[in-house]
């Protein structure tokens, strides 16, 4: 006998396994059907999940928005910069950065890993303060945290070159090592979810004074994933820094911000599959704007839209789903398996 | 005709039915008391009359027009006025503010100071704190201060919830006393939310029994409180 | 205190506390944290301009009389935040405060990039009230007569805000509805009225802030809204979410520290004053998160 029980838990964790298999399937489609640009497009879809997964885990779980983990990109693609690019290049960008780091010359894995700790690390120390809040608070907090990050890289010139770009980031990002990433991502963010704290968390989501006076500590759980969820914003910065080999601290301010929110919102904050959902939509819908900027032929004319429409459609298109369908496209539920596909041969007895 | 139909009304939040294939009318002038037990759909009823929770079906009528479906700001428009549970006070303004804030809605401005003098007149103590911050005020004179703030709306129809909530015997005496004196002077309809039947018997009127969303009796209240010890044990629930 | 810093701090603070205002009287009926406000803001510093990409900037609404303009500029920040309400805002009125606020951020990208589409994204020059730079000497100091003007136009606003809360109808019906919206309504008070009404003034108070820094920089940049809402909503924190005493006293307070941190900090940390700032306000959050000025006992509510 199977419980009720053990076929949702079976089912759930058939999620990320099947997020992963979209996320191949639309990889491969892309490369094999798709153009150069759109092969571009894969790679920055497939961080961009890794962002979005990331700030699902903070945002989705604890039911607070965060202004806040374009900052921790931002310090992920920093960190990774200081630690891969060749010293002889350091010396004239960067000249104010101190020796271990000026002559540090990693390879981009652990370069990564640590810019997810670094963020991690940073996360865990802001949200100590900011996680105290209550919950719109708490986000302006972290809107805050986010316009500090921004004021200080673009001013600790000798350090992170300003506002003027760093570049000469290897170019290692391809499809397949985003898509790794943004893997990970979900299968950390679906165990967590499904952890002690993760359910927890939740319960504080739907209401605050309840889950306290049932004894959660709303606050530990909060920072947990706060820092879980900065640790893979980290990893992905450094993986956007390391796509296009140049970044610059704007890149990481307030249209990233934006991007992510609009991603979570139309896919749906309430599960991890609409954050996925989310990001693929919307990647989807900018890639097909941006070639609409560009202009296209239609019988004798060209046709453009002029460019900053895109951001206004997009931002748009997400007033109407907080209008119309306020859950997002998934509504709250997760992509899984159906409860007679997980339970088995042999179980039919019931 | 009556002053206030309610037809097959049903209220529910989500899956949970509150009320169901509720109907009755109350008469012009009338005080009207509705008992029973928690969760028999009293509040319900009178924030679906109110126009605060919306019916699922059914139909509310005063003086022949319809209101369900109004909303709480046109229906506090047509004459229908609240005293809410809880009393919701503004602490924050004072007194006076608290009573002048319902009175935008009417065209009788001269009226008002005469409203405002008859509420202070009613209950001296307002007067004596008209300035202070309505939050300073004890239980009694929130509910007091909840009772005139109705009024000077003007309505025809006053609906008042569990005004004896909270307080001593005592006071309670007095608000009724005082809300008695009100109907009185000023014609009003009455439709009070009260769990102790024996208190609804001696301040008399009619009274209808609810249980379970439905209406389970309906008459004058003194006989409820014959029938006493009966329905106490009925409902299980001494008040 | 020299002088000098004296009047520097009333006036940076002043300011904030305008903007600070201009976010607290939302929040105060509709629990909206409103990410348009900075927005709401550049838009009324572009509407003294004509719609051009070009560099130089052609002066329309700019063009009229000194009253004229002031009273054209608030007419476009209220109607402009007005209609933000009815298209934007009404349709989510159900909806919780997160979807709120997330509902704002979107309206201001889509704003701030409509000015990029209809200005172009480089920073223009307006030559308006060239005059307000000359010095005025008051005792030992000399003060740009622009700080002294601004001083007193943000005493006179919250004066005539504080009359008009206190005395007028809408004023009442404000300040009910901020404490009980459900309450209010049951006496008749009309939720559209209040809300626009709030929004009017709030858009009003937004284009006296675009006003001043147009008057200060002389510069019109889409992005010249951002900061100030920022430091707007760090203020509407500190004190006290919705709560407009404490609004206005933590934007004269941010104003004096940012002031005292720009007289005070060593040349090579002065780049980094708002970062400075903003520590400061988390650092302060952490041991008085309900705010430095909400009331003794008030429970923060969101």
């Amino acid at each position: 006998m199977i419980t009720q029980h053990r076929i949702r838990r079976r089912m759930a964790a058939t999620t990320p396994v099947l997020l992963a298999l979209l996320l191949l399937a639309f990889v491969a489609l892309t490369l094999a059907f798709g153009d150069r640009a759109a092969g571009r497009m894969a790679s920055e879809t497939l961080i961009r999940v890794t962002l979005v997964v990331g700030f699902w885990i903070f945002a989705g779980n604890s039911g607070v928005i965060s202004f806040g983990h374009a900052a921790f990109a931002c310090v992920g693609a920093y960190v990774s910069a200081w630690t891969t690019l060749n010293p002889a290049m350091k010396a004239t960008l960067l000249p104010g950065l101190p020796p271990a780091l000026a002559e540090a010359h990693w390879h981009v894995l652990p370069a990564a890993l640590t810019a997810g700790l670094v963020a991690a690390a940073l996360a865990l120390g802001t949200g100590a303060a900011i996680l105290r809040l209550s919950g719109i608070a708490a986000s302006i907090a972290t809107f805050a945290f986010l316009a500090m990050v921004n004021t200080i890289w673009a001013n600790w010139t000798p350090v992170t070159g300003g506002t003027s770009s760093v570049v000469g980031l290897a170019r290692y990002v391809t499809p397949w090592v985003a898509l790794g990433w943004a893997v990970a991502a979900i299968l950390a963010a679906s165990l967590y979810a499904a952890s002690a704290s993760g359910l927890a968390l939740r319960a504080t989501r739907e209401d605050e004074v309840a889950a306290s006076a049932s004894g959660i500590d709303q606050y530990r759980h909060r920072l947990l994933a706060y820092t879980l969820s900065a640790f893979f914003c980290g990893v992905g910065g450094a993986l956007a820094g390391h796509f296009i080999g140049v970044i610059n601290p704007d890149g990481f301010y307030l249209s990233l911000t934006f991007l992510m929110l609009a991603m979570l919102v139309v896919g749906g904050i309430g599960s991890l599959s609409g954050a996925v959902v989310g990001v693929l939509a919307v990647s989807l819908a900018v890639e097909a704007l941006v070639r609409l900027e560009k202009g296209f032929t239609l019988g004798a004319t060209t046709f453009a839209l002029p460019p900053g429409s895109q951001e206004i459609i997009i931002a748009l298109a997400m007033i109407l789903v907080l209008v119309f369908r306020p859950a997002g496209l998934m509504a709250g539920r997760e992509i899984m398996l159906p409860a007679r596909w997980v339970t088995g041969r042999g179980t039919s007895q019931n | 005709m009556a002053k206030l139909g309610i037809h097959d009304l049903a209220v529910r939040y989500g899956k949970l039915t509150a009320i169901s294939d509720l109907s009755f009318t109350v008469a012009e002038g009338e005080r009207l008391f509705i008992s029973g037990p928690n969760g028999a759909g009293k509040s319900s009823l009178l924030g679906a009359i109110s126009g605060a929770v919306r019916a699922a079906h059914g139909r509310i009528e005063m003086d022949g027009d319809i209101l369900s479906g109004l909303g709480p700001e046109r229906i506090a428009r047509r004459g229908l006025s609240m005293v809410p549970e809880g009393r919701r006070i503004f602490g924050g303004l004072t007194v006076r503010e608290n009573l002048m804030v319902g009175t935008g809605i009417r065209r009788d401005r001269a009226a008002v100071a005469d409203d405002l003098e008859t509420a202070f007149t009613a209950f001296p103590i307002l007067r004596d704190r008209a300035n202070a911050p309505a939050g300073a005020l004890s239980g009694g004179q929130q509910q007091m201060l909840a009772i005139a703030r109705a009024l000077m709306t003007n309505p025809k129809v006053m609906l008042v919830d569990e005004p004896s909530l909270g307080l001593a015997p005592k006071v309670v005496d007095e608000v009724y006393d005082r809300l008695c004196s009100l109907q009185a002077l000023r014609g009003l309809t009455l439709v009070i939310v009260e769990q102790s039947s024996t208190r609804a018997a001696r301040v008399g009127g009619r009274m209808i029994l609810m249980r379970g969303g439905r209406i389970v009796a309906d008459g004058d209240a003194a006989g409820f409180a014959a029938a006493d010890l009966l329905s106490e044990a009925y409902f299980g629930d001494p008040a | 205190m020299s002088l000098q810093l004296l009047f520097d701090a009333l006036s940076l603070g002043g300011i904030y506390a305008i903007a600070a205002l201009g976010i607290a009287l939302i929040f105060g009926v509709m629990k909206l944290v409103n990410f348009a406000h900075g927005q709401f803001i550049a838009c009324a510093v572009f509407a003294l301009i004509l719609p051009s990409t070009d560099a130089v900037a052609a002066l329309g609404l700019g063009l009229l009389p000194t009253p004229l303009l002031i009273l054209a500029i608030l007419g476009f920040g209220a109607g402009l935040a007005m209609a933000a309400e009815a298209l934007v805002f009404r349709p989510l009125r159900n909806a919780s405060p997160v979807a709120l606020m997330v509902g704002s951020f979107a309206l201001g990208v889509a704003l701030q990039n409509l000015l990029l589409v209809l200005y172009g994204g480089r920073p223009k020059a307006i030559s308006l009230w060239a005059g307000l730079g000359a010095p005025v000497q008051i005792g030992p100091a000399e003060v740009p007569l622009l700080q002294l003007i601004v001083i007193a136009a943000v005493i006179a606003i919250l004066l005539a805000l504080g009359l008009m809360l206190k005395r007028s109808r809408l004023g009442l019906e404000m300040r009910a509805a901020a404490e009980d919206f459900g309450m209010a309504q049951l006496l008749g008070v009309r939720a559209n009225h209040v809300i626009s009404g709030a929004f009017a003034l709030s858009g009003a108070l937004a284009a006296v802030v675009a006003l001043v820094m147009v008057a200060q920089t002389g510069v019109a940049d889409v992005r010249m809204g951002g900061q100030i809402m920022l430091i707007a909503f760090i203020a509407t924190v500190v004190g006290g979410m919705g709560s407009l005493p404490g609004a206005v006293a933590a934007g004269l307070a941010i104003g004096a520290a940012s002031a005292l941190l720009q007289a005070g900090l060593p040349d090579a940390a002065r780049p980094f004053r708002d970062a400075f700032l903003y520590a400061l306000v988390i650092f302060v959050l952490l041991f008085r998160p309900q705010g430095l000025f909400a009331a003794a006992g008030a429970k923060p509510r969101v």
